[in-house]
């Protein structure tokens, strides 16, 4: 039987990625103030490792009916304690219940797991949470030394959201929130916890954000929105294999980036809520720059106050925006303005969109509409219609457009003026021969 | 069953109408040579049982109300096994109202307790999508009291939440069970905590390598099941095969009850053999029989008979379609008459094609083994098989897609120039006589239950109590461990692997890795074209570099052989040579799992093997003459795996007595190699492909040490002197998908089949229909092979 074991393809190990060494420089380093248990500065020579990682991390082993597990307080002076603004929190939220405007139910929530794909076998085997507390943030980390300690874990963590019931992550609704249920589902005795309400704050850190940054990772977030440095910091893919490497012996020290990672994501969080929070209740003071606005305008009109959407639009217009963003801005305002039924702001706005782009041909074709049908001047939109071809003709001469876009839009344009020239009353031969077709 | 050989002028007009046709296509020929069976299956009766009275009334009365009043025997007698709580696996030919058997049981609890879940498997995303129709239309009659939704790749993701919800039956393949639900479970908790049946339809779909992943999938399914306090019951359903009732309850583990009363009534229908006439019998070459069933097919369309055209493979598909559809043109402002219809079509196309069958617009279609399984198209006038299906099984299934309730239709089979086609045609007694094929598989086949133990721990931490297939679950865990897939906490394993093993896993993946062949001819005109596939296995021996290959009959010259992207540049040439690829392969014992010695002297034994093989180089062989015209090397790389065997060991005293020279005997053995491979093939009722042949010595001990310097330099002369010859025939897939223990079982009946095969065929000195093409062997091998076939089972 052995031997035939040796033999198997399915039982080679599997190839793995050289080990992941401590990025240097990377140790464990008390850089937060106001620690409760500094770390001993001696690591005892214990036989078992997991013991030891409680002598270095500072953290306890708490028992519960279903077992052991460790855990591990600390608390941050930074971010500061905020009480969100209802209005704020609408935007977010349609329906809020009342508790989620209490920043005494808040909780904020990041897991590290064994794995990134999810399924039954992923584990969250380090459960960080904080909340607000003496005018700072407490952070408490639940960690299982194995995978027998998980539902004593799991027990802790749910009284733990059984105080607070307003759970608050980053990318939690798709990733954490769905594993921490599976893990529940998993343990076939311990309920999942249900939270009145879950804010997430992935979707509109990329609202406000992700055309400024490309991308809306949280250590990007805090670094230049919130103008943080976390110095040193794991890249969160090895997270799985140090973990995994652990369980399989290797020494404690390399878990300890693990649970500062963990803290640092939760102190990014809490700021990062406080910093959307406070914008979205006061873009108008607090806005730094016209991307920001950009994004509290969008996620404004989004959830229905146009008045106020508009009023963004137009100072983040004012402010120095890219073109693309620009562009963007002016067409959503345009849209507004004419949802308002201000055509002068309108068509300013689309005079100046117009010009060679999907927008700008765009821009003409609201123009003629608004000539044709709202000023009733079908000589005004004929003569939008003639510059929004002579505009094309000259983009294809250029080669400044594909083909397929320009015969595309000339089609549109074209039946636009045959339309309206048969509104005039002109023959419409005459009309077809004044208009050479550009080819 | 019972056949009638008469062939007594009959009142009914359709078989009077295929008489004529028959008439017509043999005119030519000496009819007994090329009719070599004309069998008349009469009609069958219905058996019809009430339905049983435990039926809820609604659910009775949508049946009423769709025309069905009563029940034939068999879905009464399985929905009362079902009733009952036993498992049950029902024989069911094409036609017989098998969906019936298992939705009336499976309905009737849903409707009596809406928590009640079932899970449905089919072997293919369209046969899921076949029966969705016919559940929707039961749950409108209904209510809409049940949710029954398909669940598989192309399922969006914003309805699967309300399917793992809502969805009473859920319509899925293995394959999604294996990657998508299982790993999942936890967001199934509803579906698992109430699963009370589990259908599998096309039972006998789930043979070889695909059975035995199944196997290992379902005592995934069982073990989640359990974990949330559910057993359910099995309901299969199968085509006609030997051992239904052992395949069913080698898959699901448990007993099963069998129902193989058929009470579904059938038409008289005609069954005829065809075999191609020759045109050179010395070289045993027969006319095209892909031209052959074009002219049957175009006869039975001629006459407006509703006719399906089988074909083994997609190109053939294409060909015989190219020649129907020129004979057939479609009339202005029409449909297309005849259709073409095969894996690769798109889902909307394949759904109008078959509703063209059912109401008739569509004349003729020719299909590959796409539409043998149970896709509802009705039933036609006519089946043509352009080639033997592969098994007796399969035979009967494409058969019966022809049968009307009442009313007359006809089979034709078309023999192509290959071994089993020619001892099919040859032998239509064996045919019509004998049970179909055994369906066989290995679910404890250690590479493959392995993979599946990693997935079962990624879903549920195991326990060293557990029981997962015949195997020391403790010591297999423990070495799962050491290579660092699982660890042990708390007494349980628990998967430690950032990946998630079901992603690697295909439950198909013998055939899933093909070389695409890409002309690169003319490339000024269009570029390059892909002209075709060959599968991983063959690519090897077909388009190595510097290979002939050929296609639709004209030359390629292969260029370039990309193995890693899979691909193979070939070019259009015309030589007078086609190539033929030395394979060297290499069989060394590992372990004798039986061993007996037979007449001979010689023996038979089954156990495991390690096979080595590489392609070494290549002959080019000039045609007609079959003169050697030269021959070239090649580096590709080589393959080992370790599986299991069947072997014949024929004694030095043996050979010795026998009256013919060395080289003539050297042929003789590869001769009968060659025509035993292909019956085994026949009695396995599996692919060509899952079954590889070689010869070596007979090693002085089983047991001694592996040394590969043997191995290193190939020996390239023909001539080489066996003293006591291994005949291996070893299962083409590692750790093996278990055939060589009932080779080792029916070795007998292999051994009589195999004279037989070689004695009845009409060539001379041995053709590709027995014991090979006759250019590489010996004038003797025909005989060789006989002399030692008449000592073994004298």
């Amino acid at each position: 039987m052995q031997d035939q074991f040796r033999r198997l393809k399915a039982l080679r190990p599997p190839s793995l990625p050289p080990p992941s060494p401590t990025p240097s420089g990377l140790q464990w380093q008390p850089a937060i103030p106001h620690i409760h248990a500094e770390p001993s500065q001696v690591a005892l020579a214990l036989p078992d490792q997991p013991d030891r990682l409680a002598q270095i991390l500072g953290a306890s082993a708490k028992t519960n009916q279903y077992g052991d597990h460790l855990s591990l307080h600390c608390w941050f002076g930074e971010p500061a304690r905020f009480a969100p603004d209802l209005r704020a929190l609408q935007l977010l939220m349609p329906d809020v219940p009342k508790e989620v405007a209490d920043p005494e139910q808040w909780i904020f929530l990041d897991t590290e797991t064994t794995g990134l794909a999810g399924g039954s076998g992923t584990y969250a085997f380090l459960v960080g949470i904080a909340w607000w507390e003496g005018g700072g943030l407490e952070v408490e980390q639940f960690f299982m030394r194995d995978f027998s300690e998980e539902c004593s874990l799991l027990s802790a963590l749910a009284e733990r959201l059984a105080e607070r019931r307003v759970l608050v992550t980053f990318n939690g609704k798709s990733f954490d929130w769905p594993l921490l249920e599976t893990r529940y589902r998993m343990s076939r005795k311990i309920p999942p916890p249900t939270p009145r309400a879950h804010l997430d704050f992935l979707h509109p850190a990329r609202n406000l954000w992700r055309l400024r940054l490309g991308s809306v990772r949280l250590s990007q977030l805090e670094r230049h929105v919130l103008g943080w440095d976390r110095g040193a910091d794991l890249m969160s893919d090895l997270i799985p294999r140090i973990y995994l490497d652990f369980v399989r012996g290797a020494p404690p020290e390399r878990l300890i980036p693990v649970f500062h990672h963990n803290q640092m994501d939760l102190r990014g969080l809490a700021g990062l809520s406080s910093r959307i929070l406070s914008l979205l209740s006061d873009a108008e003071t607090l806005g730094q720059d016209g991307l920001e606005l950009f994004g509290v305008s969008r996620i404004c009109e989004r959830r229905g106050d146009a008045t106020r959407a508009r009023k963004l639009y137009e100072r983040s217009i004012a402010s120095v925006l890219p073109m693309e963003t620009d562009r963007a801005a002016r067409r959503s305002l345009a849209r507004l303005a004419k949802r308002d039924g201000d055509f002068a702001v309108a068509c300013e706005l689309w005079r100046n969109a117009s010009g060679n782009s999907r927008q700008g041909y765009e821009a003409y074709e609201q123009l003629a509409i608004y000539h044709e049908h709202k000023a009733r001047d079908p000589h005004q939109a004929r003569e939008v219609v003639r510059q929004a071809l002579d505009e094309l003709r000259r983009a294809n001469h250029t080669g400044a457009i594909t083909p397929g876009a320009y015969r595309e839009i000339r089609e549109r344009f074209e039946h636009r003026l045959v339309r309206l020239e048969r509104k005039s009353g002109r023959p419409l031969l005459d009309v077809l021969a004044a208009e050479p077709s550009g080819e | 069953m019972t056949f009638s050989e008469s062939l007594a002028p009959r009142s009914v007009a359709a078989l009077d109408t295929i008489q004529e046709i028959l008439g017509t296509l043999v005119a030519r020929y000496r009819k007994d040579a090329v009719l070599t069976a004309v069998r008349q299956i009469p009609a069958r009766e219905a058996k019809f049982r009430p339905i049983p009275g435990w039926v809820t009334s609604a659910l009775s009365g949508a049946y009423r109300a769709k025309g069905i009043q009563h029940l034939y025997s068999h879905q009464a007698l399985t929905a009362e096994l079902v009733h009952d709580g036993k498992n049950v696996v029902v024989v069911t030919p094409t036609a017989s109202g098998k969906t019936l058997c298992y939705n009336l049981p499976v309905l009737n609890a849903v409707l009596e307790n809406p928590d009640t879940r079932a899970l449905y498997l089919f072997p293919t995303k369209a046969l899921a999508q076949d029966q969705l129709a016919e559940l929707h239309d039961l749950s409108k009659r209904l209510d809409d009291r049940f949710g029954v939704f398909t669940y598989d790749g192309d399922t969006p993701s914003d309805a699967r939440k309300a399917i793992r919800e809502r969805g009473h039956v859920v319509l899925t393949n293995p394959d999604m069970l294996h990657t998508g639900i299982l790993p999942h479970h936890t967001k199934w908790m509803r579906l698992f905590e109430n699963l009370r049946y589990i259908v599998i339809d096309e039972l006998h779909t789930y043979r070889g390598v695909f059975g035995s992943h199944l196997a290992n999938v379902l005592r995934r399914l069982r073990r989640v099941a359990r974990f949330y306090g559910s057993n359910p019951q099995f309901i299969c359903c199968s085509a006609t095969i030997a051992n239904p009732g052992e395949l069913a309850s080698q898959l699901v583990e448990q007993e099963v009850e069998v129902v193989e009363e058929n009470g579904a009534p059938a038409g008289e229908k005609l069954f005829v053999f065809y075999n191609p006439p020759m045109v050179n019998r010395n070289l045993g070459i027969r006319r095209s029989y892909i031209n052959e069933s074009t002219r049957v097919a175009k006869e039975l369309l001629a006459r407006k008979l509703q006719t399906i055209i089988f074909a083994n493979s997609r190109l053939h598909t294409e060909v015989l379609l190219t020649y129907l559809q020129q004979a057939n043109p479609s009339k202005p402002g029409q449909a297309e008459p005849i259709r073409g219809y095969r894996g690769g079509y798109l889902p909307g196309e394949r759904r109008e094609i078959e509703r063209g069958l059912r109401d008739g617009r569509i004349l003729g279609v020719v299909t590959t083994t796409a539409l043998e399984l149970g896709i509802d198209i009705g039933s036609l006038d006519a089946c043509v098989m352009a080639g033997y299906p592969g098994s007796i099984a399969s035979t009967w299934q494409r058969a019966g897609r022809a049968g009307r309730r009442s009313g007359s239709s006809c089979a034709i089979f078309v023999a192509s120039s290959a071994p089993l086609d020619q001892f099919i045609v040859q032998h239509p007694d064996y045919f019509f006589g004998s049970s179909p094929e055994h369906a066989h598989i290995q679910p404890d086949n250690l590479e493959i239950l392995v993979n599946h133990l990693k997935c079962a721990a990624f879903e549920l931490p195991l326990s060293p109590e557990e029981r997962f297939g015949n195997v020391d679950l403790a010591a297999l865990c423990e070495q799962l461990g050491e290579a660092g897939f699982i660890h042990k906490s708390g007494g349980n394993w628990h998967w430690v692997q950032e990946a998630y093993p079901a992603d690697t896993i295909s439950l198909r993946s013998v055939t899933s890795d093909n070389f695409v062949i890409i002309n690169t001819t003319g490339e000024e005109n269009g570029g390059p074209e892909a002209i075709g596939e060959v599968d991983f296995s063959s690519a090897l021996t077909t388009v190595h570099p510097k290979a002939i290959y050929i296609h639709q009959g004209q030359q390629y010259h292969v260029e370039r052989l990309d193995f890693d992207k899979r691909k193979a540049y070939v070019k259009r040439v015309n030589v007078d040579y086609y190539t033929d690829a030395i394979r060297y392969t290499q069989v060394r014992v590992l372990e004798i799992a039986e061993e007996q010695s037979i007449h001979g002297p010689a023996a038979r034994a089954h156990g495991d093997v390690l096979v080595r093989s590489q392609v070494i180089g290549f002959k080019k062989i000039k045609f007609f003459t079959n003169e050697n015209v030269g021959s070239g090397k090649l580096e590709l790389p080589e393959n080992e795996m370790h599986t299991t065997a069947f072997w014949l060991t024929l004694g030095h005293s043996l050979l010795v007595e026998l009256p013919f020279t060395l080289s003539e005997r050297q042929s003789g053995i590869f001769g009968l190699l060659y025509a035993l491979g292909s019956m085994a093939t026949l009695l396995l009722m599996c692919d060509r492909r899952d079954l590889g042949t070689a010869v070596g010595e007979r090693p002085p001990s089983a047991a001694s040490e592996i040394n590969w310097e043997d191995f290193a330099a190939p020996r390239t002369s023909d001539i080489t002197e066996f003293f006591e010859p291994n005949l291996y025939l070893y299962d083409a897939y590692p750790g093996g998908i278990g055939f060589s223990e009932p080779l080792y079982r029916i070795s007998n009946l292999l051994l009589e089949r195999t004279s037989e095969l070689i004695s009845a065929c009409p060539c001379d000195n041995g053709c590709p229909s027995c014991v090979g093409p006759a250019g590489d062997r010996s004038e003797r091998t025909k005989n060789v092979a006989l002399a030692i076939l008449g000592r073994l089972c004298a």
